[in-house]
């Protein structure tokens, strides 16, 4: 079997938002299409799944085993869903019923279950064990890790046997591990002599799962190719762009990758003897951390390994349940700064940015001019501040909010997840953005960042954190302690 | 294939935890009722004693004699603390006292009481949900339709309308005009017709909306796209999918809505002359009969407790999802 | 695609949008302009208006609501007496003036009490927490069972309809709303990261309060308050219709309407002016809180 995608554009009233010729897929060669936000590579899969919201128009055909399909049908397709054709959700934990057992949700994906239900159920519960999830079967949504839920919904998505498997953004919020761990599910599927689609902003998942890979900008293909050809020697200048944001591939003044940690200097932060649990984990126990005066160290590891709370304990935002921080006289009067991964979450929501800013100038006295000045050299203009929040983008309101933490002149800035949130291209804007100004000021840097690459490229010092699972006796600990951490989060 | 295996607090015993607030809240109902009732007996005037005196033995029958009868039966000669634990005392031990006016056992008056409320309580629900559920579902396939734009209206309406004055339009019409249904009395199926119609029809026109939303809403989530893109077809993604999230919701928003249901008892009770607590403690207030007013009050908070307790459970069973008590408006 | 949908251009504002002197403007150029309504708002505001302005002038045009004139009895409708007369020969328009005038201030003044304490004790539990929020959240919890008109009942009980338990009771029965709103709402606020990030630029109180908490809390105080203002309205009208509210002579809507029903065969306009009244009020807080609700 073999499907082919003819002459495939995709509209909204007179705008062309994907405008693709012809795609060939096969059995067992996954093809990855990969490109930033916007550039349309998502309305591809869907509209030729058929599942394009109904605002947008498509037109073009699709073949498959013989059979024509015009596209701009959107409902010729639904009896082939499960069957022949599958997707494979974006955010699993939301694509999962929250009312209904992991098993259950599976055993409806298969052809027989209107038929042979628990027949359905028992083919289900194989398949769930298989993918190590033969405890989790009779779980419901809210208890399944972000992994397990990608397992979960997995197996929904490919007990019906579908041939054509389409993923879309799949890798989205997920860590190093559990990233490797989808390209394993994803290889299964090939594996099994599927034909494989994946739409992703990730290039690591590209070079993980090979076969050929398609690079789209501004609705259109731009380059195509197998993945170790596209993605090692690209022959257009946006893939060869999208790869030098790669933080690996950085070269900027402030990426002198392997050079020394900084001796001596001041002890801003100490933290003593500090141990955290939460959320039924202990983070840590017993760790000392000191952060000196200039320099750039990073808290790496899996999500919910810590690292956010760590920081959070390091900034004495949130009690330690051992030990104790210190903080030097010099992060006095706001000199301690923080940059969160959502900009939009840290300004006030409802009030224009002019408003939040011109607060920060009454309170320290500064020169409004200052600020001027910084927007200019971080490329903002001035209108900028006579929106809200949620009227800028993701990337120049990251760069408002380092502005707003270099005003007062920080001795450190704590950036938590700064960019995980961006584009390469505009995460390397954002990072250079942040590091010209630590440089000039001479701060010291805490990045918080699950990407080893981007940790490597910024910092010289790494703190590690790892997962260990509760003892026993710390769970009562935990009981009495949470409705504190409650009220924290 | 290891993945981050978190572990979770097995969920302690949500069933019971739902009891434990809310017959905490049951406590503190009682208890704030109750003594608002003996602020009442606090602050009755030398009058207020003769009224009731009059309002027992009949106005001829008046004399200081009888109305000091009454301010010592009401304990009014001792401390107010003593009084306030005696009153509370009494209140615990179940001994509610006789009415003032009818010289009654109270206790054994507020069973029919009771009962009579929750029965029209019962109807009305079942009505106003059947109705409004049905209504918003079907308005729901069709955004924006004929059905879609009635509901709207009929909730805007209904909300315009307060209950009494509805009740006294369906009055006007049903039992005058068209004098096919009874305006008062009970004991009757016919009689229960007028009371919990009144009563549904805001109610439905609420439920209606809700579940039109819910509806909209749950279709365009990402679990209900899925379970369409594994194979499964129309009918049997609404029935295992779409139905009970929209119950989880329906349920929360139905808890919501018990003050408004209880609230538009009482008036409607004193509308139709229905033998419940709201009828029976307008009557009581109107006379100034305590235990009556205590009696009564207390039955109604803890109506709403239990009505509370019930809707709770319901979303329990339902919902696996670990609970938020604070719902954010 | 644009990432701001709803953003202004700096053409719009006036501010140059790219090159030049950046003149960055001490004061916000941009006001928040008036969201027009649609006509059906401009319909119930302007109902609203009318009801408003009877209640202001209607008192001082028909002073005398209480002079009986038996022999005057069920008047059909004139021009001196746009309503005609009850069943008691007394004037239905100076004593419906009056009824619209009580409910309204009654109305407001509970609803500006209630909205007071509510919103100070949730800021103040939100913000201090410790045992003011648990001592105020039980209090909350028990009346969160209460219904509304159950506390008032109970208060009516206290005094024999006199006006200030009334307010008591409609005010007592309508702060929990507030209080649990602002709580929960602002200690979402307090808990995030802005507020975070303010704490560390230290801006201190003034700032979480006029940039954080109140643009968060004011569309939805006012949106309560218009409902609060109608639900309490409706309150003292059932009161009054089930005889247990203001005293009778003192006109009032609900009283009113109970008074005229018997009557509604001989003399429809006595039952229909107050139902009008009620129902024009009703609609009209209706109609501006979908507006309030939309923006």
């Amino acid at each position: 079997m073999s499907m082919r995608l003819n002459h495939l554009v995709v509209s909204h009233a007179d705008s062309t938002l994907v405008d693709v010729a012809t795609l060939n897929f096969e059995r067992g060669r996954p093809v990855t299409i990969v490109g930033e936000s916007g550039s349309g590579k998502s309305l591809l899969a869907h509209a030729i799944m058929g599942t394009l919201p109904a605002n947008l128009t498509a037109r073009g055909s699709l073949a498959m085993d013989g059979r024509t399909f015009d596209l701009s049908d959107r409902a010729n397709r639904r009896g082939l869903w499960g069957r022949l054709m599958s997707l494979l959700p974006q955010e699993p934990a939301l694509a999962l019923d929250p009312t209904m057992r992991a098993q259950e949700q599976v055993a409806e994906g298969a052809a027989s279950f209107t038929a042979d239900s628990s027949g359905a159920r028992r083919t289900a519960g194989t398949l769930l064990a298989a993918l190590g999830l033969g405890h989790a079967s009779r779980a419901f949504p809210h208890t399944l890790s972000g992994g397990m839920a990608q397992r979960v919904a997995f197996a929904a998505a490919t007990i019906g046997g579908a041939p054509v498997l389409i993923a879309d953004e799949p890798s989205k919020g997920l860590d190093e591990r559990a990233r490797t761990e989808l390209a394993g599910l994803l290889k299964l599927h090939l594996d099994g002599g599927g034909i494989l689609l994946t739409i992703t902003h990730d290039l690591d998942l590209a070079r993980e799962l090979g076969g050929d890979v398609l690079v789209m900008k501004d609705a259109h293909i731009v380059e195509q190719g197998r993945a170790r050809q596209v993605l090692t020697e690209p022959a257009h200048p946006y893939t060869r762009r999208l790869l030098e944001a790669e933080p690996a591939n950085w070269n900027h003044a402030w990426a002198r990758r392997g050079a020394p940690p900084e001796e001596g200097g001041t002890a801003l932060v100490s933290g003593e003897g500090l141990s955290k649990a939460f959320g039924g984990q202990q983070l840590f126990s017993d760790l000392s951390v000191t952060i000196r005066a200039g320099e750039r160290v990073s808290l790496g590891g899996p999500s919910g390994s810590g690292k956010t709370t760590l920081g959070n304990v390091l900034l004495r935002l949130l009690p330690p349940d051992a030990g104790y921080v210190h903080h030097a006289d010099a992060l006095r009067g706001g000199r301690l700064q923080k940059l969160y991964q959502d900009p939009a979450l840290a300004f006030p929501a409802r009030v224009v940015l002019w408003d939040s800013f011109g607060d920060v100038i009454r309170r320290h006295r500064l020169e409004p001019a200052r600020l001027e000045e910084l927007m200019a050299s971080l490329g903002l203009t001035p209108a900028l501040l006579n929106r809200r929040p949620g009227q800028v983008s993701g990337g120049e309101l990251q760069r408002l909010a380092i502005i707003r933490a270099m005003l007062l002149e920080p001795a450190l800035v704590f950036a938590d997840e700064p960019t995980s949130r961006l584009d390469l291209i505009t995460q390397e804007l954002t990072v250079a953005c942040l590091m010209d100004q630590v440089d000039r000021q001479g701060c010291a840097l805490v990045l918080v960042t699950h990407d080893n690459a981007l940790a490597d490229a910024v910092t010289r010092r790494r703190i590690p954190l790892g997962i260990r699972d509760l003892q026993p006796q710390d769970k009562k600990a935990f009981a009495r302690r949470k409705k504190h951490a409650e009220v924290v989060m | 294939m290891t993945a981050s295996i978190t572990t979770r607090r097995a969920p302690a015993a949500p069933a019971a935890r739902v009891l434990r607030q809310r017959a905490v809240q049951a406590v503190g109902v009682v208890f704030l009722v109750s003594t608002a009732c003996f602020a009442i007996v606090q602050s009755l005037p030398g009058d207020i004693a003769y009224r009731i005196a009059a309002g027992r033995y009949g106005y001829d029958q008046v004399t200081a004699a009888s109305a000091d009868t009454v301010r010592a039966e009401l304990g009014l000669d001792r401390p107010a603390w003593q009084q306030l634990l005696d009153w509370l005392g009494d209140l615990i031990s179940l001994d509610l006292g006789n009415s003032l006016v009818t010289g009654a056992d109270v206790a054994g008056e507020l069973g029919l009481y009771f009962s009579s409320s929750l029965q029209l309580a019962a109807a009305a629900l079942v009505l106003a949900l059947a109705v409004g559920a049905t209504g918003g579902a079907l308005a729901a396939a069709r955004p924006g339709g004929a059905l879609d734009r009635i509901t709207t209206f009929w909730v805007s309406g209904a909300r315009a309308l307060p209950p009494f004055l509805l009740g006294l339009v369906l009055i006007l019409v049903f039992s005058v005009h068209l004098g096919v249904l009874p305006a008062a009395g009970h004991g009757e199926a016919s009689n229960f017709v007028l009371p919990a119609a009144t009563l549904a029809v805001g109610l439905s026109g609420l439920f209606a909306r809700v579940t039109r939303d819910a509806v909209a809403q749950i279709r365009q989530s990402e679990y209900v796209r899925f379970a369409a893109t594994k194979g499964l077809g129309g009918r049997l993604v609404f029935l295992r999918h779409v139905l009970r999230n929209t119950g989880v919701t329906l349920i929360a928003y139905v808890g919501v809505q018990m003050l408004i249901l209880i609230e538009g008892v009482i008036v409607v009770e004193s509308l139709f002359a229905w033998p419940g607590l709201g009828h029976a403690l307008v009557h009581a207030i109107f006379w100034r009969d305590i235990p009556m007013i205590q009696a009564t009050a207390v039955a109604l908070a803890l109506l709403v407790v239990v009505l509370n307790t019930v809707v709770d459970l319901g979303s329990l069973a339902i919902d696996p999802r670990p609970r938020r008590r604070e719902v954010v408006l | 695609m644009a990432p701001f949908a709803t953003g202004r251009t700096g053409v719009e504002t006036g501010m140059p949008a790219q090159g030049g002197p950046p003149a960055l403007p001490l004061v916000p150029a941009v006001r928040r302009r008036l969201v027009p309504g649609t006509a059906v708002q401009g319909v119930a505001a302007a109902l609203l208006a009318v009801v408003v302005l009877f209640a202001l002038i209607g008192p001082l045009a028909w002073p005398d609501h209480a002079v009986q004139n038996l022999s005057r009895f069920l008047e059909a409708p004139s021009l001196a007496e746009p309503l005609g007369r009850d069943h008691l020969g007394r004037s239905v328009v100076a004593r419906l003036a009056h009824a619209t005038q009580l409910s309204l201030m009654m109305a407001i003044a509970c609803v500006a009490t209630a909205l007071l304490a509510g919103t100070a004790g949730g800021l103040i539990a939100a913000w201090r927490g410790g045992w003011i929020e648990t001592a105020l959240n039980g209090l909350s919890e028990a009346f969160m069972a209460l219904p509304a008109l159950l506390v008032i009942l109970i208060f009516s009980a206290l005094a024999n309809g006199d006006l200030w338990t009334l307010y008591a009771g409609l005010a007592l029965s309508q702060w929990v709303e507030y209080f649990r709103m602002v709580r929960a709402r602002s200690a979402l606020v307090l808990a995030g990261p802005a507020v975070e990030a303010a704490g560390l630029l230290r801006l201190g109180p003034v700032h979480v309060m006029r940039r954080h908490l109140w643009p968060d809390l004011r569309p939805l105080l006012t949106t309560m308050a218009t409902f609060g203002i109608g639900s309490s309205i409706l309150a003292l009208s059932t009161l009054g219709f089930v005889g247990i509210g203001v005293r009778p002579p003192t006109p009032e809507l609900g009283l009113m309407i109970t008074e005229a029903f018997p009557y509604y065969h001989e003399a429809p306009w006595m039952s229909l002016a107050p139902v009008l009244v009620l129902t024009t009020i009703l609609i009209g807080l209706l109609s501006l809180r979908s507006k309030e609700a939309r923006q």
